[in-house]
């Protein structure tokens, strides 16, 4: 019987780094296959468009869904938005960042995770509503 | 969960506020707690049907981002639901107001869309409610546009004119099932004689099903007795017993089982 092979702490690291960096690395690549298979429009300048109701109905129907759950969920990773749409976390992530390249979302880093959201909006007072029921 | 149902036309006149108002006062009778809002910036009207003059905030200032949504909301569930609630949203009905909600830019507009996506968890998950109701603009401008992509269920109203038939068809080939919405359809001020006879009957709902493919159909004749009361009073409310109470019964569990 063979006993488990101890770990090196410095291997995992560095296996978890070369994980993350190919999962960027897949994220990225999948984002141009997409840019080049539907030609669309991509904001070189930085200055967002505006993504409302118009622009949801002249997008393709994926990346539609996409964007439209993005909307109703507010704030979003590619995992959360795959929940709703029942497509693979790939496929979502590889939606989302086109729309954050074509200007319509916005995308934030908070530590390992990838944040998707369409404008923030200020609260009022910075309190959720209560209400008697 | 409850849900958002927007009630929207092709065409103006074809009865969305009349059916707004009795389906929401059905269900606030049925003990469900409703809010029925005014989405028609163009032509407010819910302000004049239950005759409330004033009002400090308005659905405008709410889309504004002035005021939280609850602001908005007037309880008028003593007067109007024997069993349930019934909050009403109302639309600035002033010329100003008017004027100033047409003139928005897209970035306003996509903002509205948020604040009216934000009332899925406001309204239905904060506040209890089980059903919000939309009345509508007509036709396709961006607040019927918003208002459809934050609904659950769209109903779609259509007279039996030839021009609201097709560009009914069109609006649910080209919009709604773009944004993936379940959708019933109300033929509605169908001539009597069309309905009284039994195979006219049958050969409009076969033709209206192999037109439009939806899960619920309802066609309701044109009534007198409705036109005779001007909306001047909730009239499901004041006739349970008409068979316009009837139909728009069944369409509200119809609703309820999409």
């Amino acid at each position: 019987m063979s006993l488990p092979r101890k770990v090196d702490p410095i291997s995992t690291t560095l296996l978890q780094k070369i994980k993350e960096c190919l999962d960027s690395l897949n994220e990225k690549m999948e984002v141009m296959i997409e840019i080049q298979k539907h030609g669309q429009r991509v904001i070189q300048d930085g200055v967002p468009d505006v993504l409302d109701v118009m622009t949801l109905l002249s997008l393709p129907d994926h990346l539609r869904k996409t964007a439209v759950t993005l909307c109703k969920l507010d704030h979003a990773t590619a995992d959360e938005v795959a929940a709703q749409t029942k497509r693979a976390r790939a496929v979502e992530s590889s939606y989302l960042n086109q729309l954050v390249l074509m200007g319509y979302v916005k995308k934030e880093r908070r530590g390992r995770k990838a944040y998707f959201y369409v404008e923030k909006e200020e609260t009022q007072d910075g309190v959720k509503e209560s209400w008697e029921k | 969960m409850g849900k958002i149902v927007a009630i929207h036309s092709y065409k103006g006149g074809t009865g969305k506020t009349l059916l707004s108002i009795n389906l929401a006062a059905l269900y606030a009778n049925r003990g469900k707690s409703v809010a029925l809002l005014d989405l028609d910036f163009r032509a407010p009207s819910l302000q004049a049907i239950f005759k409330v003059h004033d009002s400090e905030y308005w659905l405008n200032d709410y889309l504004n981002g002035v005021c939280e949504i609850k602001k908005v909301l007037a309880d008028l569930s003593q007067a109007h639901a024997k069993r349930g609630r019934l909050l009403v949203g109302l639309a600035n009905p002033s010329t100003e107001a008017i004027r100033e909600m047409t003139a928005k830019d897209r970035k306003w507009e996509m903002k509205a869309l948020g604040r009216l996506l934000s009332l899925k968890t406001s309204l239905l998950n904060d506040a209890g409610l089980d059903y919000v109701i939309f009345d509508t603009s007509p036709g396709l401008q961006y607040s019927s546009i918003n208002a459809i992509v934050s609904a659950d269920v769209v109903l779609v109203v259509s007279g039996t004119d030839i021009s609201d038939i097709k560009g009914t068809q069109r609006m649910i080939d080209e919009l709604y099932e773009l944004f993936e919405k379940k959708t019933g359809l109300i033929m509605n001020k169908v001539l009597t004689e069309v309905l009284s006879s039994k195979s006219e009957r049958a050969d409009l709902a076969h033709k209206l099903l192999n037109s439009y493919n939806l899960p619920m159909i309802e066609m309701i004749p044109c009534y007198c007795d409705i036109l005779r009361a001007g909306n001047s009073t909730i009239f499901t409310s004041e006739n349970p017993e008409h068979p316009f109470a009837k139909t728009l019964d069944r369409v509200a569990t119809n609703i309820e089982n999409l």
